[in-house]
């Protein structure tokens, strides 16, 4: 290697410079490639920030309750299982976990329920930070948005509190993961009262008062009614309930059509959760046997067979119930019982979160335990009359008696709704009837919550 | 010149010292001796070779193109000698004239295979010899005529450190490969393949799932165009490919064109595929036998449940004949190339159609490629590589599915007709377990179409002789529609509730490369030492788009498009994107044939990062020392050569979601209403998954190249792993991407070829054989919060630290009870309960060591190839077990492993009792259903024959060779499923590892081919 060499060769390099400098001007021009805005998402940064999106967020909101985490299974499902009313008949050890009200903190259903709710609420939060500080929107849109928003919020923390007792309360988004790590639980009376102030919000901002697939004044009031129900606030219950009443709903003639597929509305529906064949629910598809084409995760218990016809003695084929309602509720299929209450396994029936039915049973309770008797059995004896079952009479009847007729009716009202498991809880029944422990009547906080969030304690038990 | 007159004092001293040599040339009278040098086995010029006037210090070294000039060789009689690493010198004897220019060339015969090999990297190619990174070559030769679709499996055995795993055996499957093993948890774990210098696509495009069954872009590639195949291991050899090489590179070359008259080759061949083994089933009387003493133990009246001896076993049924079938193999090639001196083109066409082993599966493919290269000045050339490709997949619905075809055929109970005497088949109404899988089968089917187009352009310029840019833009476009029918005729299906479910999907994956580098060789001629280097800077845009219909309710079983349904189900269409931007070197040092070192640097940036990381750096640096060619070691020269590599570098995984980083909304729709909610939890300190990687390797070959060695050990160390993270639910997560936990992988490699027999003749009797063993040790050694979790099919599949990847964490199984026919467990905690609590490590998923043994021989006309493949020192999860020996709970049809059961006190067996409502413990998952993995393969035997020129010339050929082979011939194991090359959980699994859920089984396969030319 000489000298020369090495000047020649740079004397090449040089003579074809513009070559070289086409390179980092190439690549100058691709600098941008690398900024590219998100597909088939968008910012959080600017999703709520103008009338548009302060109603999507809502629509959001309530798309949660569709998660199978939530109305679209566990919330419907799942606890029934935990409950005197169904049984595991499938292949899921969840669904046999919870059959034998054994369920481990590591229980993936039971982390799916928390983090499903605790999403809504992330949702709802969202709103009711940013939709205050939006430009271009009316008031009575803002107040809407933000009164069905805090409904939602009301009705996420009621569902909270019945299965789990005191949890985190959140009312803000958390933004970090140290803020996501340092939620802690509050006591069950701090949660209650949250509950009460956003309905409280709720009941002042909501004007829609008729809407069913979204919350409504009147659907306001009927939570209230059912959250002061599970305070043991009877005449703040009865007050709520009496509100609902006035507002004209009616039971539906006939049992069954309020579980009609698609689309079917009665003067019964407050509030329903919206599905549809593609955001459709598991519900059905639970329930019904593999060769009605669902997967048969839960099936009715001889328990709740007798409930509805005692004579058969909890045995399906003798099965021959007076009450309309009990065919609606458990059928046969080849050798096997189950329920066909919501019956397609396409899952587009709306599911029930509150109807009118549940409002006279709680008004029924409210006014038992005020004492009102009459009152509390005429309240009763409607959805009797419409199971085409004799009205019962209050002669003669102490306060118990009528209490316990009272949680038989809304045992077999809302069977496979949801209902029975947080009433045992509530009731105390879980313990005195179903011969729990005061532990297994919590379920388990997820264990990744306690992992991520050591602030946050177990219940006990588990 | 403006550069001369500044810097005045380089070129003052560039006078002085070419004053030098002129003053003592003119001392003298001299001549010149000019050449090539090229290899006798490839006729490929060598560089880099030494050519020196023995006895005088003139000397000088090879260019690019094997040329050579010496000036100033003293007139008269000299030696000349030419050497090169890894070949046999040669010395000539020459007169040069004074003044005269001499032609002398050399063939230079390389002393063993391995090393005269062009091994193809990054960016360039370069010889073995020079290689000082840790990389493996496989080439076309290797992997003819095997009957297999994708050229993932057909490395099965083939380069150490290259861990195949076939899955399953359907035709097209996706297969998982692992460099030196896994090395990430949620990003993926396959390694980058670069098709001619373009890194393509090869990810599973595919939107409905098969379980097992996956596609994959890699079969679209056909095996037929492949010349060969580098598999750069270590982080040294990847780095230059940066944020995408942690799991390795495979570079695949297709064959190109040579000067010369057109030459057109074809090879056809047809075979048949059987089934490699059939599983051991209880036969009716079996059956029914011991159901009906599972229902006796259980206190049940077995006539309640028609499991009556005697009675209910007077039909018998083989289900896994009904599925099983003897499917047609067959492939053709045709292929012209040849050109002048400035235009070479290899042209080729193809087709492939396998029929699977299981009826209702097929799979075919049509290919076609041109490669053209054309000089259009001495300075200017350009080349391009396209392919294009059609392939057809018919799966079969999936393993893990109430519905699937093998699943059934195992899981139905043998006294059972499958047909009824009206020809329709029997259904679960008849008292099926599940639906009847010939049906499934009949009426059922999911074509799933692929169409690629990999096309690449390069143009060449030499802007000097020693520096030449080098421009590509290229373009992979890949086209696949899926459809499935699922149809209301099989009785006890889903889709027979719904009146029939139909899918289809169209996915299309895009990606545009361009790429511009130099490679600057400006000391390659001249002096002891030489230098290149490679600097370039490339972009990459990813795009992909797909569409998806879900519908239910047809109202005839041949109006089953998805359009026909009387409601939709499902639908999708999205689309995503990514960029790449990335700047890379690479310098290559050698000195006195001894010292050889290596650098190179790559920077990524990446459109899945945030600002914060959005550039990663991926460093490498290796270094080579020929100890033979050292002076002091020359009087061992004889034994042979001896070369010791060692290397370390950085490469990177980038396997995540697009705006991981970012916080986002997504669409959330309620009814007919439109909305959004959050979907993603930021992190903008998100970064590249990074893995460190050290290699020390030595090469040898003695006894003139008979017997030659590539051995090495890694020690490699992923960080950062790309994981979804916990975070706490009240956030309205459950998760987000973060760089949490580290993996380890360390192993030993060795690669032996020895040449047993070395005939003179061409004809002789010649025979070689090819060893290659690996070992890898995989731990995962950080989590977050070092806390473990399980994964894959029933969650057998663990990640703790200090444990393989996916090790099995099952309940351990201690034996049967002879009191009581119970199985007995490990009660870890003495709780007297047997739960998920008592479960333990039991066993690890990935093969501990694997390789291949090949022999290959030839003597006159004929020709002979067998190969071994083997795969030990791991487990396998048969979770075909939890169905066919769970003591009767299940109606499913059992193994024979059940006829040894307990039966009575005294009995001493490790087979449960029979047990009808599954409380004997054999329903447990425990470590009863783990078994050795271990297996050795007879993969190929191969014997040709050449016909003879005065035949085959009658017959218008150049030449032509038929020949008969065996594939999968037998496999050797104690495995009781179908294939111990198993993994039901797919291709893109990195946790689920090693189970067998009813997999596809393995064909074996015979063929009979012909192949010649024109």
């Amino acid at each position: 290697m000489t000298a020369t060499h090495i000047t020649k060769k740079l004397n090449t390099v040089m003579k074809f410079r513009p070559i070289l400098l086409l390179v980092p001007f190439g690549l100058a021009a691709c600098s941008g490639v690398l900024d590219i805005a998100p597909t088939n998402s968008i910012p959080a940064a600017t999703a709520i920030s103008d009338v548009f999106g302060a109603r999507t967020a809502l629509v959001g909101a309530y798309a949660a309750l569709q998660s199978s985490g939530y109305y679209g299974e566990s919330y419907v499902n799942y606890t029934e299982v935990l409950s005197d009313n169904a049984r595991a008949s499938g292949t899921l050890t969840n669904f046999a976990d919870a059959d034998a009200n054994k369920l481990r903190a590591d229980n993936s259903e039971v982390a799916s329920m928390w983090n499903r709710t605790y999403d809504a609420i992330n949702r709802v939060n969202q709103i009711i930070q940013k939709v205050p500080a939006i430009s271009g929107i009316a008031d009575t849109e803002r107040n809407e948005i933000l009164g069905e928003a805090y409904f939602l919020r009301a009705l996420h923390y009621h569902n909270l509190v019945k299965l789990w007792g005191g949890v985190p309360i959140r009312l803000e988004p958390a933004s970090t993961i140290t803020d996501a790590a340092s939620a802690t639980r509050a006591t069950s009376g701090a949660v209650y009262a949250q509950i009460l102030a956003d309905l409280g919000q709720a009941e002042t901002l909501i004007t829609n008062k008729t809407q069913t697939r979204q919350a409504s004044l009147n659907g306001a009031y009927a939570l209230e009614a059912r959250v002061r129900l599970y305070q043991k606030d009877y005449a703040g219950a009865e007050a709520a309930a009496a509100k609902v009443e006035a507002a004209g709903y009616a039971l539906a003639p006939n049992f069954s059509d309020l579980f009609n597929a698609t689309g079917s509305n009665t003067k019964e529906d407050i509030f329903r959760v919206l599905f549809t064949p593609v955001q459709y629910n598991l519900v059905g598809y639970y329930y019904l046997t593999r060769s009605l084409g669902g997967r048969y995760e839960a099936a009715p218990t001889t328990n709740l067979i007798s409930a509805f016809d005692p004579a058969s003695g909890g045995s399906i084929s003798k099965y021959k119930p007076v009450d309309t309602r009990g065919l609606v509720s458990i059928a046969l299929n080849g050798s096997r019982p189950y329920s066909p209450k919501y019956n397609t396994s396409i899952g587009d029936e709306d599911v029930h979160v509150i109807r009118f039915a549940e409002v006279i049973l709680i008004r029924a309770e409210a006014l038992a335990y005020l004492n009102r008797l009459p009152e509390a059995v005429a309240e009763y004896n409607r959805l009797r009359v419409r199971a085409g079952l004799t009205a019962e009479t209050t002669a003669g009847r102490t306060q118990a008696d009528v209490l316990a007729a009272i949680a038989r009716e809304r045992r077999l009202e809302l069977a496979f709704e949801g209902d029975r498991w947080p009433d045992l809880v509530r009731t105390g029944q879980a313990i005195s009837v179903m011969g729990l422990t005061a532990n297994q009547t919590l379920l388990p906080v997820p264990l990744t919550e306690i992992d991520t969030a050591p602030g946050i304690t177990q219940n006990p038990g588990y | 010149m403006r550069l001369v007159s500044r810097n005045w004092m380089s070129c003052i001293a560039a006078a002085l010292l070419a004053a030098v040599p002129s003053q003592r040339a003119a001392a003298q009278v001299s001549g010149v001796v000019r050449g090539v040098v090229s290899d006798s086995t490839t006729h490929q010029p060598i560089a880099g070779a030494q050519v020196r006037i023995v006895g005088s210090d003139r000397a000088a070294s090879t260019d690019a193109a094997g040329a050579f000039r010496i000036t100033g060789v003293p007139s008269g009689s000299v030696s000349v000698r030419a050497q090169r690493v890894g070949f046999l010198a040669q010395t000539r004897q020459i007169n040069v004239g004074g003044g005269s220019t001499m032609e002398q060339d050399f063939t230079l015969t390389p002393v063993a295979l391995t090393l005269s090999q062009v091994v193809v990297v990054g960016y360039g190619s370069t010889s073995r010899a020079d290689v000082t990174g840790a990389v493996s070559t496989v080439s076309a030769r290797e992997i003819a005529n095997t009957p297999i679709a994708g050229v993932d499996a057909m490395l099965q055995g083939k380069a150490p450190g290259v861990q195949v795993t076939q899955n399953a055996g359907n035709p097209g499957n996706g297969i998982s490969i692992r460099i030196r093993g896994s090395s990430s948890l949620s990003a993926s774990n396959q390694p980058l393949y670069v098709v001619d210098g373009v890194p393509v696509q090869q990810a599973d495009f595919s939107q409905l799932g098969y379980s097992g069954q996956n596609i994959t872009a890699i079969t679209s590639i056909n095996p037929d165009e492949i010349e060969s195949i580098t598999v750069l291991k270590d982080a040294a050899s990847a780095a230059i490919y940066g944020s995408r090489a942690s799991n390795g590179v495979i570079l695949i070359t297709t064959k190109r064109g040579t000067a010369g008259k057109p030459r057109i080759t074809f090879d056809a061949y047809s075979g048949m595929q059987t089934v490699d083994r059939k599983l051991d089933l209880l036969n009716a009387q079996q059956y029914i036998e011991y159901m009906a003493e599972a229902a006796v133990n259980d206190d049940s009246d077995p006539a309640k449940y028609g499991l009556v001896p005697g009675v209910d076993d007077k039909v018998q049924s083989d289900w896994q004949d009904a599925i099983f079938r003897s499917a047609p193999v067959r492939n053709l090639n045709i292929n012209a190339s040849g050109g002048a001196s400035r235009v070479k083109y290899y042209v080729s066409g193809s087709y492939f159609g396998q029929d699977g082993i299981v009826i209702g599966s097929a799979y075919n493919r049509s290919s076609g490629r041109a490669n053209l290269d054309f000089d259009a000045s001495d300075r200017l050339s350009f080349s391009t590589s396209v392919g294009l490709s059609r392939e057809v997949n018919y799966r079969i619905q999936g393993d893990a599915s109430l519905d699937g075809i093998v699943t059934n055929a195992i899981g139905n109970q043998p006294n059972l007709p499958i047909q009824n005497a009206d020809g329709t088949y029997t259904n679960p109404d008849d008292g099926l377990a599940y639906s009847n899988a010939v049906a499934l089968a009949t009426y059922n089917y999911s074509p799933t179409t692929t169409q690629r187009v990999l096309a690449n352009v390069e143009g060449r310029y030499k802007v000097a002789s020693w520096m030449q840019f080098t421009g590509r833009v290229a373009g992979d476009g890949l086209f696949l529609h899926e459809r499935q029918w699922q149809s209301p005729i099989v009785i006890g299906t889903y889709a027979a509730s719904a009146n029939g479910v139909a899918k289809s999907a169209y996915s299309t994956g895009n990606r545009f490369l361009g790429e511009g580098f130099f490679t600057l060789t400006p000391w390659q001629g001249s002096g002891r030492g030489n230098f290149s280097a490679t600097i370039g800077a490339s972009t990459e845009r990813n795009r992909n788009e797909l569409n998806f219909v879900r519908g239910e309710g047809f109202s005839n079983p041949d109006l089953h498009d998805a359009g026909n349904a009387t409601t939709v189900t499902s639908y999708d269409a999205s689309r995503s994107r990514n960029n790449l931007l990335s700047y890379f070197t690479r310098a290559n040092f050698g000195w006195a044939d001894r010292y050889l070192a290596t650098f190179s640097f790559r920077t990524d940036g990446s459109s899945k990062f945030g600002e914060n990381n959005r550039y990663g750096v991926f460093p490498a640096a290796s270094l080579g020392w020929v100890l033979s060619e050292e002076p002091f070691l020359h009087p061992l020269a004889r034994l042979g050569s001896i070369k010791l590599r060692g290397s370390y570098g950085v490469t990177g995984n980038q396997g995540i979601s697009n705006s991981a980083y970012l916080a986002t909304y997504g669409s959330a729709n309620y009814g007919s209403l439109a909305g959004t909610s959050p979907n993603n939890f930021a992190n903008p300190d998100l970064k590249w998954e990074n893995t460190k990687e050290a290699d020390i390797g030595i090469d040898w070959s003695m006894l003139s190249g008979r017997i030659s060695g590539i051995a090495d050990y890694y020690n490699k160390k992923t960080s950062n792993l790309l994981v979804s993270r916990p975070i706490s639910g009240t956030s309205g997560f459950t998760s987000f991407a973060d760089n949490v936990g580290n993996i380890e992988n360390k192993g030993f490699e060795l690669q032996l070829t020895t040449e047993n027999f070395r005939s003179p003749s061409p004809d002789g009797f010649n025979w070689e054989s090819q060893f290659n063993i690996s070992t890898n040790k995989n731990r995962v050694t950080a989590l977050y919060k070092d806390q473990p979790f399980t994964g894959g099919i029933r969650g057998v599949n663990s990640v703790r630290v200090g444990e393989p990847l996916g090790a099995f964490y099952l309940v351990r199984f201690k034996g049967v009870n002879p009191q009581t026919g119970d199985a007995i467990f490990d009660d870890i905690n003495n709780d007297g309960k047997i739960t998920a609590d008592d479960r333990v490590v039991a066993g690890n998923p990935q093969p501990t060591h694997w390789g291949g043994f090949t022999n290959s021989m030839s003597f006159g006309n004929f020709d002979l190839r067998g190969s071994l493949q083997f795969s030990g020192g791991n487990k396998i999860f048969n979770a075909m077990r939890i169905f066919a020996d769970d003591g009767g709970y299940n109606y499913d049809n059992k193994f024979t492993d059940v006829l040894r059961r307990w039966q009575k006190p005294g009995d001493v067996t490790d087979e449960p009792r029979a047990s009808f409502d599954g409380v004997s413990g054999a329903r447990q998952i425990s470590t009863r259903f783990l078994e050795n993995g271990s297996y050795t393969r007879l993969q190929e035997i191969t014997l040709g024959f050449r016909l003879p020129s005065s035949f085959s010339r009658t017959a218008g050929l150049a030449n032509a060779r038929v020949y008969v082979s065996g594939h999968n011939l037998h496999t050797f194991t104690g495995y009781s499923g179908y294939n111990p090359d198993v993994n039901s959980s797919g291709s893109s699994s990195n946790v689920g590892l090693g189970s067998d859920f009813y997999a596809y089984p393995l064909a074996r396969t015979f063929t009979f081919g012909v192949s010649g030319a024109w």
